[in-house]
């Protein structure tokens, strides 16, 4: 039986990004730890060293003051630690006892002993307060029993550390009052329990322990009975801004609406209604997962809209894809720039050209000085570093990766009327994000309408004009700079 | 100077370069190893005859692999439309233009229902294919009840099997480079050209910038099918007759020869100029073996691992740039 | 909040006779055989005579061997295209072995070992330089016809002795083949091994989520090896006994490796890999021998049995397309399925 694991000055770096910078912490067993953190602030990244998936850069891990070392995420479970994601690991085919009993099923001779896996997998469920049978095929359950087939997994394995990363979101009321129930059953137990979440009222429940991260360094660590919701936020947001947002240079001539969402629904956004005019920079905080991609998505036309609204320049659109949505002036900056930005392979002048190819023609053929001329552009308005133009994409930093896709919408040859950015400053270190900061304003005065998309609610507020907040699919408030805080934005964007 | 080393290094490190030092290698070995009957201008204009059929094949499962897919059923349906151009110029007494015209009509037919099956019912584009190949086989046996007919249409013969220049170059090999010239200008020098590059190297960042993949994919399977008829009429106007095997046989070798001119199987690299060489590769290999005297029985295991030994190229150039990018990020 | 709830409220009534039928395809195809077999019998009262029967129990067997080995790697998401080649030259081998005087039961012995180290080439491919598995197969399927053709210049290799013909004259209960016996048993072999083993579950564990595998413990790329080899190793037996039943070892390519990927996939053996089992398979199996010997009697041209070839699998690809079209929507939340997929 473990009685700690130590956090001993882990630091774990991505491409120039430290995403944690020497982090160390212990957790008791038998108490419950909260991680908070905004998202980014590097929680994930901690649980996936402890789980196996990273190789810390530095530190290590130690359990009772032993250090433990494992190549795999395999070598962790056998040693004890089970981390449950959000992804759920779970085999759709197969039934629930033996997706629970994955790594060992009990036999009995050469044949799986059926009856011992379902009267022990029974018995789990009994626990659990769950009334599907052993025997259900996964892929048939809701996603809220896949999860909690999830947690019943690791439940099974006994292992004296266990980590849940938001295991709360997608269960109801009843689902997760059995699931603290068990937590408090472990606690007892004396186990190390490790709980992420963003839900307040949920950590102040069921946690004894609260450990603060913000962008990979470690805050502070609190007792939960000592603290309370408001002290907790302000731990998470910190007190860190720089003059970086004092130094901007804003547009102040804010003009007619360019775009007007009404009633908008699709599968994963509800009811949303904004105006956006010209030459804002309209922010959307929220935490992962709370529709904002979606609602990027679904007006650009990437996505299917079920009912709804959306007026360009007081016009009523119905963009059929996202040609159409180009055509009219619409311009996206996806999240993910490897999946759904750029094409890697391709050099830099191919990506910025890639949504002009008309414009760029001579004749039927496509003409390499006008592109050249492009992408040339592009490189020195962005200063984007590279020796040339016709330089693979893949072998960019992602701040200029970021830029070429910058450099595609504001080309002399497109007229982009409202520009979506969805995390422009991903992953990208420091003195890039400034750049872009500047790089927005410029856009917003250059008569631009810019719908501005950040988890980092640092950004977002001092950035954007008007701040819209989502959480679950729903906008739950909309304010101006200089009445958002972060956090008010925070609790907003926590509603539940 | 030091530009001129550097561009040298360049042409050396590019894979046209590598193509090109195969053809040559091979070709030295070849010449030596027959006699020096492998050069001689009748046997090259032999080679040069029987390449239409294949570098049809060629273009093609090139364009196909560019933007991310493969058609397995080119062979089959260019024998179907081979087949019912003989039927309908021998039974039917049509025009051969027209029946030309139907028979690449029936083709893009194969290639629209190819399109629908991979891209709305999101079949792999193998297996899709490979069913629509059978298809087409069971409906060139209907054409013509499993029988052989004898085609002797004196113009698409001339076309197929004639000869200019004091009888040494063939017409097909021009219309064949024809072929290669204009879609090498729409591959590398149109807007649709590039799209297909965009396409096959990320179908969802493609989308973003305006561009439908499916129209591409819907073109581009239209396009394997009618290119496939074309080498399946030009295949039976050359032999005088329709069979039922027509060029089935001929299935992978289209798709062996893009592979060879560095079209890489994953989609978004390479281009016709490669997938030439890659075609002369492939047709200088065949004939030498010929004339080294391998059994004829050898063919199709030769192919097979000539199939396999181009798909292992593929991947060690493509770990390769993995290695290079890896060492980079690390 | 509970996405399967509105999923379960949206769908019609059409939605939910659609979601019982691919639930319970099992009980559908028995009842699709039923309706062939009565379909056929009415059009011709000698589909049911024992002679044809018999003729079709012994094709039927030859489909299900290879099948056997095909949908194995199906579930654990790979396929192999070349069984049929891999059959085609076990049975010129061991025709070959036998007339130089081998006896047997050696020869057999021996063709079955060959068809082992010709499905462990192939996993080297695949997993090894990292092919993919239809490319490579295609290959390979090339290669062993091909060389079949080589060994024999094309000429079929004629076997004397009986005592290898016996193998496949041996009838229970007068009727039926020893072939189709052996079909059986290996049936329930595998579906034992599938549904009650470790290693069987292991299959659809590395064909249903690879990470989940490896968080298990279990290498997928040697499960898959594994069943490479069992393919090649099937397919190897498939030509013994065929050999034996034609008395004569033919090099001439035959179309039985596509059948049996029809038929796995008819009989409910997911082609994304992950779901599927040796029942489904046998009911499948017999539907599409049931299909093609029905046309076949019925006076239908090799022609149209080409088309049906094709139109078949198709159909069967379809319907496991709607298939896991329904599995995806349950699952749809799930961000893992979501990433696999890209990954693809």
């Amino acid at each position: 039986m473990a009685n700690y694991v130590e956090f001993n000055n882990i630091k774990k770096g991505f491409a120039g990004v430290q995403a944690l910078d020497d982090i160390s912490f212990r957790v008791e067993g038998g108490r419950v730890c909260a991680l908070m953190g905004e998202n980014g602030a590097g929680k994930s990244t901690l649980l996936k060293i402890l789980s196996g998936d990273y190789i810390a850069d530095e530190g290590n891990i130690l359990i009772d003051g032993k250090p433990v070392v494992f190549s795999s995420p395999h070598g962790a479970i056998k040693a004890s630690i089970s981390v449950i994601y959000q992804e759920r690991q779970l085999v759709p085919g197969l039934s629930v006892m033996e997706n629970i009993f994955i790594e060992d099923l009990p036999t009995k001779g050469i044949r799986i002993d059926k009856a011992a896996l379902r009267s022990k997998t029974q018995a789990i469920l009994n626990e659990f307060e769950l009334d599907f049978s052993p025997s259900e095929i996964v892929g048939k359950l809701s996603v809220a029993h896949q999860q909690m087939v999830e947690i019943m997994k690791a439940y099974r394995r006994n292992s004296n550390i266990i980590a849940f990363d938001e295991p709360t979101a997608p269960l109801s009321e009843h689902e997760i009052n059995t699931l603290f129930k068990v937590i408090r059953k472990l606690k007892s137990d004396g186990k190390v329990i490790i709980y992420v979440s963003h839900r307040m009222a949920e950590i102040f429940q069921i946690s004894d322990d609260i450990v603060v991260l913000k962008d990979g360094n470690l805050v502070c660590e609190l007792k939960s009975d000592e603290t309370n919701e408001l002290e907790l936020i302000k731990a998470m947001v910190g007190r860190d801004i720089g003059d970086t947002y004092a130094e901007l240079k804003r547009n102040d001539k804010i003009g007619e609406v360019v775009l007007e969402v009404r009633h908008l629904e699709t599968d994963d956004v509800h009811d949303i209604n904004l105006t956006l005019r010209k030459g804002e920079i309209l922010g959307f905080a929220g935490l992962v997962g709370a529709g904002r991609t979606e609602l990027a998505r679904a007006i650009f036309a990437a996505d299917p809209i079920k009912s709804g609204e959306i007026l360009l320049e007081g016009k009523p659109v119905r963009f059929k894809s996202p040609k159409d949505a180009i055509n009219a002036g619409l311009a996206l900056c996806p999240e993910d720039r490897k999946e759904q930005g750029l094409v890697l392979e391709r050099t830099i002048s191919n990506n910025v050209s890639s949504a002009v190819l008309s414009k760029v023609r001579t004749g039927p053929f496509l003409s390499k000085q006008k592109e050249q001329k492009l992408a040339n552009d592009a490189v020195k308005m962005y200063s984007i570093k590279t020796p040339t133009i016709e330089k693979q994409c893949i072998e960019l930093s992602g701040g200029n990766q970021q830029k070429v896709i910058l450099g595609r919408w504001t080309s002399e040859q497109v007229v982009t009327k409202v520009l979506i950015l969805d995390e422009p400053t991903k992953g990208i270190d420091v003195g890039a994000k400034a750049e872009i900061y500047q790089t927005v304003c410029d856009f917003a005065k250059a008569g631009l309408a810019v719908i501005f998309i950040s988890s980092e609610l640092t950004e977002v507020i001092n950035l954007a004009d008007r701040i819209i907040v989502m959480a679950e699919g729903r906008i739950t408030g909309t304010m101006t700079r200089q009445q958002a805080t972060e956090e008010n934005v925070l609790k907003l964007a926590m509603h539940h | 100077m030091a530009e001129l080393a550097t561009s040298v290094k360049k042409v050396i490190k590019s894979k046209m370069f590598a193509l090109i030092m195969l053809l040559a290698m091979l070709t030295t070995f070849m010449q030596f190893g027959t006699d020096g009957m492998f050069l001689h201008p009748i046997n090259i204009r032999t080679i040069l005859d029987m390449m239409i059929i294949t570098g049809m094949l060629t273009i093609g499962s090139a364009m196909l692999l560019i933007s991310g897919a493969l058609d397995l059923s080119m062979g089959a349906v260019g024998t179907m439309a081979g087949m019912l151009f003989a039927v309908l110029l021998r039974y039917y007494g049509v025009h051969w233009s027209v029946a030309f015209l139907i028979c690449l009509a029936l083709a893009a037919m194969f290639g629209v229902v190819n399109a629908i099956l991979v891209n709305f019912a999101r079949f792999p584009a193998f297996i899709a294919t490979l069913g629509m190949a059978f298809v087409a086989e069971g409906v060139s046996f209907l054409f013509a009840g499993g029988a052989n007919i004898s085609l002797s249409d004196p113009f698409m013969r001339a076309l197929a099997t004639g000869r200019f220049m004091n009888n040494t170059i063939p017409f097909s090999i021009l219309i064949l480079l024809v072929f290669f010239i204009v879609y090498g200008l729409i591959l590398s020098k149109t807007k649709f050209g590039r799209q297909i590059y965009l396409v096959g190297g990320n179908p969802h960042a493609s989308r973003l910038v305006g561009i439908n993949p499916r129209k591409i994919s819907f073109i581009l399977f239209i396009n394997s099918s009618m290119l496939g008829a074309i080498a399946g009429i030009m295949f039976n106007s050359r032999v005088a007759a329709a069979t039922t095997l027509g060029i089935t046989e001929r299935q992978f070798f289209g798709l062996i020869a893009a592979i060879l001119g560095g079209v890489s199987f994953g989609g978004g690299t390479g281009g016709l100029g490669g997938a030439f060489v890659g075609l002369l590769i492939f047709s200088a290999f065949g004939n030498g073996m010929f004339l080294l005297g391998v059994d004829s029985f050898w063919n199709q295991a030769m192919f097979g691992m000539l199939l396999l030994v181009s798909m292992a190229f593929d991947y060690l150039r493509t770990v390769g740039w993995k290695n290079i990018i890896g060492r980079r990020s690390l | 909040m509970d996405k399967s709830v509105t999923v379960k409220k949206s769908d019609g009534r059409l939605g939910r006779i659609v979601s019982y039928v691919l639930n319970h395809k099992v009980s559908l195809l028995v009842v699709i055989t039923i309706i062939v077999v009565s379909f056929f019998q009415t059009m011709n009262p000698n589909f049911l005579r024992e002679q044809n029967i018999l003729i079709m129990l012994i094709i039927t067997s030859f489909i299900g061997f290879l099948g056997l080995g095909v949908g194995l790697l199906l579930i654990s998401g790979q396929i192999d295209l070349s069984t049929g080649a891999v059959t085609v030259m076990s049975a010129v081998l061991v025709a070959l072995l036998i007339n130089a005087g081998i006896p047997w039961p050696l020869a057999a012995l021996i063709t079955l070992v060959f068809g082992a180290v010709a499905g462990a080439i192939t996993a080297f491919l695949v997993n090894g330089l990292g092919m993919m598995s239809f490319i490579a197969t295609i290959g390979m399927m090339s290669v062993w016809s091909g060389l079949a053709l080589v060994v024999t210049r094309g000429n079929p290799i004629t076997i004397n002795d009986p005592g290898f013909w016996a193998l496949s004259d041996i009838r229970f209960f007068d009727t039926i083949p020893l072939l189709f016996v052996i079909l059986l048993f290996l049936v329930v072999l595998y579906g034992f091994m599938l549904s009650q083993t470790k290693f069987g579950r292991s299959i659809y564990i590395v064909g249903g989520n690879k990470n989940a595998a490896r968080l298990a413990g279990i290498n997928p790329k040697r499960v898959q090896n594994i069943l490479f080899i069992n393919a090649g190793a099937i397919s190897a037996l498939c030509g013994i006994l065929f050999a034996s039943n034609f008395r004569r070892g033919d090099p001439v390519a035959i179309t039985l490796g596509m059948d049996a990927i029809t038929a796995a996939v008819l009989g409910g053996i997911s082609f994304a890999g992950g779901a599927g089992g040796t029942g489904g398979f046998l009911v499948g199996l017999l539907l599409l021998s049931f299909f093609n010997n029905g046309l076949n009697i019925s006076g239908v041209g090799p022609y149209w049995q080409t088309f049906a070839r094709g139109a078949i699998l198709i159909a069967a690809l379809l319907l496991d397309y709607l298939r896991s079209r329904q599995r995806e929507k349950v699952i749809r939340a799930g961000t893992a399925e979501k990433t696999a997929a890209k990954s693809k």
